[in-house]
């Protein structure tokens, strides 16, 4: 009796790790090997299986990069610190460092290495390049010549190359922020002419005939429904076990959207949770877990470090009048300053890339 | 160093690269500091080993070969950047919208550039000044990207939509941007770098007042249409109510003639209180139409059929979204 369970429990075990395996090749088999023509390198953001979802403003694409960085990274409390990474990128792309911009930095939850988007000057003729920074303090290449990816174009953009009577557009949507949710990418993107702030969920692996489309926010504040203002950052969170985004913005920082209203066409009411002021400019933030809790940790401009505990924000009151400092409450980390891009690197330790004036620091600091 | 390529003569590379790769042998580096090397691909050609950058490096930058032989001490080469910075010659060529009447919960600037700018530096070269001088804080979203045009000579400003005072605002937040009756200065800084890094050749400013917000949907009804002679070629001419936006009254306003699209030039006048349209073949008699996309805007974000602020959110998905308006002309004697 004893060894048929035995083995009756074995082959259950194999069962449940042969389709966990057979589901983690259908999203990288989705991906072909190829050149990736990035035309621009913007917001990141990892899925499943190490795959790296690139923004590409100028291209209006979404690409799906597969890292082949799979292997798990060791331990939870490695430091990481590479001091001026802008000064080395520049260094080893022949380059002053003031021709680096690092538009963004993530974590590969697998490897716990570091992948930076960049651009390599700052012009018209920027070449889009992406890095990975390990904690050893290596720099090397994410090469696009010949790697397994996919791309979807976004929808509604207009052809860049396209001349219609009347010359060239010159309408351009940025990619502000792109996140992966139950095999979903949802991309918040700002147009350069009308005004207007797009939430767009696009199925992945990505399919020709589903584009996703987009979704106008609205959000309630001062008593009154407001028309969208631009999504800056967002974070996937559950809440009672549901999936939502929490969402940043400058005048009303924080609301939540539920996911399941994130449907192509719909126009969908976020619930403000939090009245930080406009003086705030939400640039980054995570959620984490501490001591049996949740948190999130935002990074602003003007206000440095700002940690909200996230335990019951489905509890909060909406903000809906005119008050002081209410919603939730929140604690600034006075010694975290400069903080342009956050990310967790692992279950106990936040990632950072900080402005050291003038010099870009990327480290690794105790989640608060 | 050749045609980009940097070559060590004089020493003849064994076949394949030794064990920790050709770059512990030889290496150029861009900068002065403690910095890795560039990274480029070696080869073994004519009996030389060949370094090709990743990048055509900067000429700014002095460059540092080093060769180290396997035996023998290293060798190192420098070269020089190669020349000075040009001479400013890019300027703000324009500032839309023209008028210096502006509502107080206006939307947008556009500037216009002479030539490609980079980017990077917009917030810093950018002030709004009050009628004391004085810098209004954070008037316009930051927003890290920069909205820039494709070719980088033209930049969307936007107004932070949470400044733009809509009624009551909490003691947490700095008041509205703009306050009727009053004088703004926006203000652009010479020292903002073109795409060559090199400044422009002077400061710009852009002076105006402000008036009451603007809350009214577009009503394409209230334009006036002033249709041309048939046989010209002379512009059709929409007089607008109000100045519209610059980028979107170009791009969103069309010709038809039973359908089919004119083509023509479109062009803005009177401080973009008026399109023109100069056909490319002369008109002929009959019926056309203007089709006008919803999605245009007036200079406080007011569309077609929708101002900028919805009161109610009910209202919203009530509402039929037309996705274009048309309006008849006809051509005649």
């Amino acid at each position: 009796m004893k060894t048929r369970s035995f083995s009756q429990s074995l082959l259950f075990a194999v069962t449940l790790c042969c389709s966990t395996t057979v589901a983690l090749a259908g999203s990288a088999a989705s991906l072909k090997a190829g050149k990736a023509e990035l035309k621009s390198a913007g917001p990141l953001a990892f899925g499943p299986d190490g795959i790296l979802f690139v923004g590409d403003t100028v291209g209006a694409a979404i690409f799906a990069l597969d890292t082949n960085d799979r292997t798990p990274g060791r331990g939870t409390n490695r430091s990481f610190e590479i001091k001026g990474i802008n000064q080395k990128i520049a260094a080893l792309l022949g380059t002053e460092a003031d021709q680096i911009l690092i538009h963004d930095v993530v974590v590969n939850p697998l490897s716990r290495n570091v992948y930076l988007s960049l651009s390599r000057g700052r012009g018209p003729e920027a070449v889009p390049v992406i890095m990975k920074a390990e904690a050893s303090g290596k720099l090397t290449e994410l090469s696009l010549e010949n790697i397994r990816y996919s791309k979807v174009d976004l929808p509604d953009a207009p052809d860049p190359s396209a001349k219609d009577r009347r010359g060239q557009s010159r309408r351009l949507e940025s990619i502000t922020d792109l996140k992966y949710v139950n095999g979903n990418v949802i991309v918040a993107g700002l147009s350069n002419e009308e005004f207007s702030s797009t939430l767009r969920s696009i199925p992945f692996p990505f399919q020709a005939a589903n584009k996703g489309a987009s979704i106008e926010i609205f959000h309630g504040s001062h008593g009154r429904f407001e028309t969208n203002a631009p999504v800056r950052t967002f974070v996937p969170f559950d809440i009672n076990n549901k999936p939502y985004i929490l969402a940043a913005y400058t005048c009303t920082p924080l609301v939540t959207i539920p996911v399941s209203e994130l449907k192509p066409g719909n126009k969908v009411k976020g619930t403000t949770i939090a009245e930080l002021g406009n003086r705030n400019r939400p640039l980054d933030m995570v959620v984490y877990r501490k001591g049996g809790k949740d948190y999130i940790l935002m990074a602003n401009s003007s206000r440095g470090v700002m940690k909200l505990p996230a335990a019951n924000l489905d509890k909060y009151q909406p903000i809906t009048t005119q008050t002081e400092k209410e919603g939730v409450p929140y604690e600034t980390i006075a010694s975290l300053k400069g903080v342009q891009q956050l990310d967790k690197l692992d279950e106990a330790n936040a990632l950072l890339l900080m402005d050291d004036g003038g010099s870009l620091d990327l480290r690794s600091v105790p989640l608060p | 160093m050749e045609g980009g390529s940097f070559i060590v003569e004089g020493w003849r590379p064994g076949p394949d690269a030794p064990a920790s790769g050709w770059q512990s042998i030889f290496s150029v580096y861009a900068g002065d500091n403690d910095v890795p090397p560039m990274l480029g691909t070696y080869t073994v050609e004519n009996s030389r080993l060949v370094f090709r950058p990743r990048f055509e490096p900067s000429p700014s930058i002095r460059l540092r070969a080093v060769f180290r032989p396997p035996s023998g001490s290293p060798v190192e080469a420098v070269f020089e950047p190669k020349h000075a910075k040009a001479a400013p010659s890019t300027r703000v060529e324009h500032v839309y919208p023209s008028t210096d009447l502006l509502p107080a919960n206006q939307l947008k600037f556009y500037i216009h550039f002479s030539a490609p700018m980079s980017r990077g530096e917009a917030w810093q070269r950018i002030k709004l000044l009050d009628g004391q001088g004085v810098p209004v804080e954070l008037p316009f979203l930051e927003i890290e990207q920069e909205l820039w045009d494709r070719d980088y000579r033209r930049l969307t400003v936007l107004f932070d939509p949470g400044r733009i005072k809509r009624g009551l605002y909490s003691l947490e937040e700095a008041g509205p941007a703009l306050e009727e009756n009053r004088r703004y200065t926006l203000v652009i800084d010479s020292g903002w770098r073109d795409a060559r890094g090199v400044p422009l050749t002077g400061e710009y400013r852009k002076a105006f007042s402000v008036g009451p917000a603007l809350r009214s949907a577009v009503e394409p009804a209230r334009w006036k249409i002033h249709a041309p002679p048939p046989e010209s070629t002379d512009a059709l001419r929409v007089q607008f109510d109000r100045p519209m936006d610059a980028a979107l009254s170009t791009r969103l306003l069309t010709v038809q003639r039973n359908g089919v699209p004119v083509l023509g030039t479109p062009s803005l006048a009177e401080m973009e209180t008026e399109w023109r349209f100069v056909p490319s073949q002369p008109w002929t008699e009959g019926e056309y139409t203007i089709v006008v996309d919803t999605f245009l805007e007036d200079l406080a974000g007011n569309r077609v059929g929708r101002p900028f602020d919805v009161d109610v959110f009910e209202q919203v998905t009530k509402r039929v979204e037309k996705s274009s308006v048309s309006l008849p002309f006809r051509i005649r004697r």
